[in-house]
């Protein structure tokens, strides 16, 4: 076999130990591990594992994952959550299925300073759930708003997903956060339309309340200010230069700590609960990466990734024709896999191709905008069905409602992500424009 | 020896998260430093308020000196700290949809296959590391700012990874005992609520 028979081969049997339930992050170590070995006998990978676990583990840029990890934990625990559905239910409550749209709001908001769509489902359904269940809303409506919602945690800045496609393929953390701001206001735009739709189709599954007077309304808007200062501070800062995406995460994480602080939130026991989480998370997540680096390494030795690309481009297809497949094949397999595995696995096959192709924009603009559109094409998987992780989460936290009154509803917050998707494929312009020159 | 087991990984995990905590305000620090020595710099500052300013830049206000080389070193410290509670309450991520059908006792011999491989691969990682450690003390490499012996870096790391590597051949003996006995000794992701 040649090299380059090899890589091939790696796919199958790195797909074939994924579905066994083999752990991905290993899973990819010991395809990479194994590939290796065969193309260039046992000493490379061994010589390779004396310095990458470490230089893997202690590159700087990586050290933003736990630091905005540990930031949501903080968010969590800092009262925020039902400050801000407060304030969105104040305003948006009172119309049809309001109280469903003040949960979004509420989502979004969050999302502006928790970089986890894990974090920000559990978080606002502790908040949000019994107040949907409370005025009448049907519960797998209730739970399928939230899930969706939950997204809105990595698709608005910071994101973890998007340092990790930033790192993968080089691109500028802050340009990739700005461009993540209209797409991510988008989304929660798309959430709302979608619920005042469904409460039209089913009047019956949502229930109403009366208005808010408007000094309350003003009062509650005041509550959220701490949301707005650590989100403006820290995407703000990273944008403007003032420092580096590591330590704007520091700055977040610091913030938020200081707001669960003052609030009461922090305490010996609920800070060893935030570390214990953080580490739960950041371990999968540096194992993975870990397993990726290998497995990458490896896939570059037999030219696969150029093969590919060279192959992909000497085809002639349109280049629209191949970003179709690949979101396409994203949300096929978001079904099945978690976000931060896909884009470690497939980002170095895909990324090449897409480069390669002209889309009509300059590389950097063609770089950042797929970054967005692989990042909106992941983040369905995390409410698709069968094993949608927000699904799961947010169904556990209500024992009332079967799972499949969940997958029902959610079909239409997938309708609107698949529209949002196209939309921002035919329309680069609207991921781009906050972009200077 | 379940109790005693899972205890050192908590401990460690906890150990991270506060060299975490430490980073992080490290890091902020030396923003503010950053920011004040600008300030101080800078005419504004310079003009009305030249004795503060001075005195605050000679008294060293500034950023951090090696703050970068401290987080990385952090960093891996942390990172490797963080595994074995991962390891211990199977929190890693996998794909569920092909095997959720298997017997009960075609998915406790799966298991104990993987993780008798995953303790294999975290034994190999440490053992590797001890190696680059050995090498990085051979070389006497010195870290760039601090000067610090790069071997540092590598020993912390690599009391991690001796925890992680302990906590996997543990739990690989316990899925064997699992998979032998038909008895459950340890649910799968019991702590996953957190």
């Amino acid at each position: 076999m040649s090299n380059l028979d090899i890589g091939l081969w790696s796919f199958p049997a790195l797909l074939l130990l994924i579905f066994l339930r083999v752990p991905i992050g290993l899973s990819m170590f010991l395809t990479g591990g194994i590939g290796l070995w065969l193309v260039s006998g046992l000493n490379l990978p061994l010589a390779k594992l004396k310095t990458e676990t470490y230089s893997t583990f202690s590159t700087y840029s990586l050290s933003i994952v736990p630091m905005f990890l540990l930031m949501g934990q903080f968010a969590t625990l800092g009262g925020m959550s039902s400050a801000l559905f407060r304030a969105a239910e104040s305003w948006l409550g009172h119309r049809r299925g309001g109280v469903a749209m003040a949960a979004i709001g509420a989502c979004a908001g969050f999302g502006a300073i928790c970089g986890s769509s894990l974090a920000t489902a559990a978080t606002m359904s502790r908040v949000a759930l019994p107040e949907l269940r409370a005025y009448g809303y049907a519960g797998g409506f209730s739970t399928a708003t939230l899930a969706a919602g939950g997204t809105l945690g990595i698709l608005i800045p910071p994101s973890v997903v998007l340092v990790i496609y930033a790192i993968l393929a080089e691109q500028n953390i802050a340009k990739l956060f700005l461009a993540a701001v209209i797409p991510g206001v988008l989304a929660a735009l798309g959430y709302l339309i979608t619920i005042s739709i469904y409460v039209r189709l089913y009047p019956d599954r949502a229930g109403t309340r009366p208005p808010v007077p408007y000094g309350e309304r003003m009062r509650a808007l005041l509550d959220v200010w701490p949301v707005l200062l650590v989100f403006g501070l820290v995407v703000g800062g990273i944008y403007l230069g003032w420092f580096t995406p590591a330590e704007g995460a520091s700055i977040g994480a610091i913030g938020t700590g200081l707001i669960a602080f003052f609030n009461g939130g922090l305490t010996r026991k609920t800070l060893i609960d935030s570390f214990l989480s953080t580490a739960r998370s950041t371990a999968m997540i540096f194992f993975i990466i870990l397993g990726a680096a290998f497995y990458n390494g490896f896939l570059a030795l037999t030219q696969v990734p150029q093969e590919i690309s060279t192959f992909v481009v000497s085809q002639g297809f349109s280049p629209w024709v191949v970003l179709t497949l690949i979101i396409v094949f994203y949300l096929i397999f978001g079904c099945v896999m978690d976000s931060l595995s896909m884009i470690l696995l497939t980002i170095p096959i895909f990324f090449p191709v897409v480069m390669a192709l002209d889309f009509g924009m300059s590389a950097e603009h063609t770089a950042i905008w797929f970054g967005i559109l692989v990042l909106i094409a992941v983040e369905v998987g995390l409410i698709t069905p069968p094993v949608g992780l927000n699904l799961f989460i947010i169904n556990a936290m209500d024992r009332e409602t079967p799972i499949v009154e969940t997958y029902k509803a959610v079909a239409f917050f997938i309708a609107s992500d698949v529209v949002r998707v196209i939309l921002l494929a035919a329309f680069p312009i609207i991921t781009l424009v906050l972009l200077p020159g | 020896m379940v109790r005693l087991v899972s205890g050192m990984a908590r401990a460690m995990a906890v150990l991270g998260g506060l060299v975490l905590a430490a980073l992080i305000l490290l890091t902020g620090i030396s923003v503010a430093g950053r920011v004040l020595n600008t300030l101080f710099h800078g005419a504004f500052a310079q003009s009305w308020f030249p004795g503060l300013a001075n005195w605050a830049l000679d008294a060293g206000v500034g950023p951090v000196n090696g703050d970068f080389e401290l987080v990385e070193a952090g960093m891996a410290f942390a990172v490797f700290a963080f595994l074995p509670l991962c390891q211990i309450t199977a929190g890693h991520a996998t794909v569920d949809i092909f095997t959720s059908r298997l017997s009960p006792r075609a998915s406790r011999i799966l298991q104990a296959v993987t993780e008798v491989v995953f303790a294999a691969v975290l034994v190999i990682i440490a053992w590797k590391l001890y190696d680059g450690m050995a090498s990085k003390l051979r070389s006497g490499q010195e870290t760039f700012l601090l000067q610090t012996p790069v071997w540092w870096n590598y020993a912390a790391s690599l009391a991690g990874a001796v925890v992680a590597a302990i906590t996997g051949v543990f739990m690989a003996g316990v899925r064997i005992l699992e998979m032998l006995s038909g008895r459950v000794i340890m649910v799968a992701g019991a702590e996953a609520g957190h």
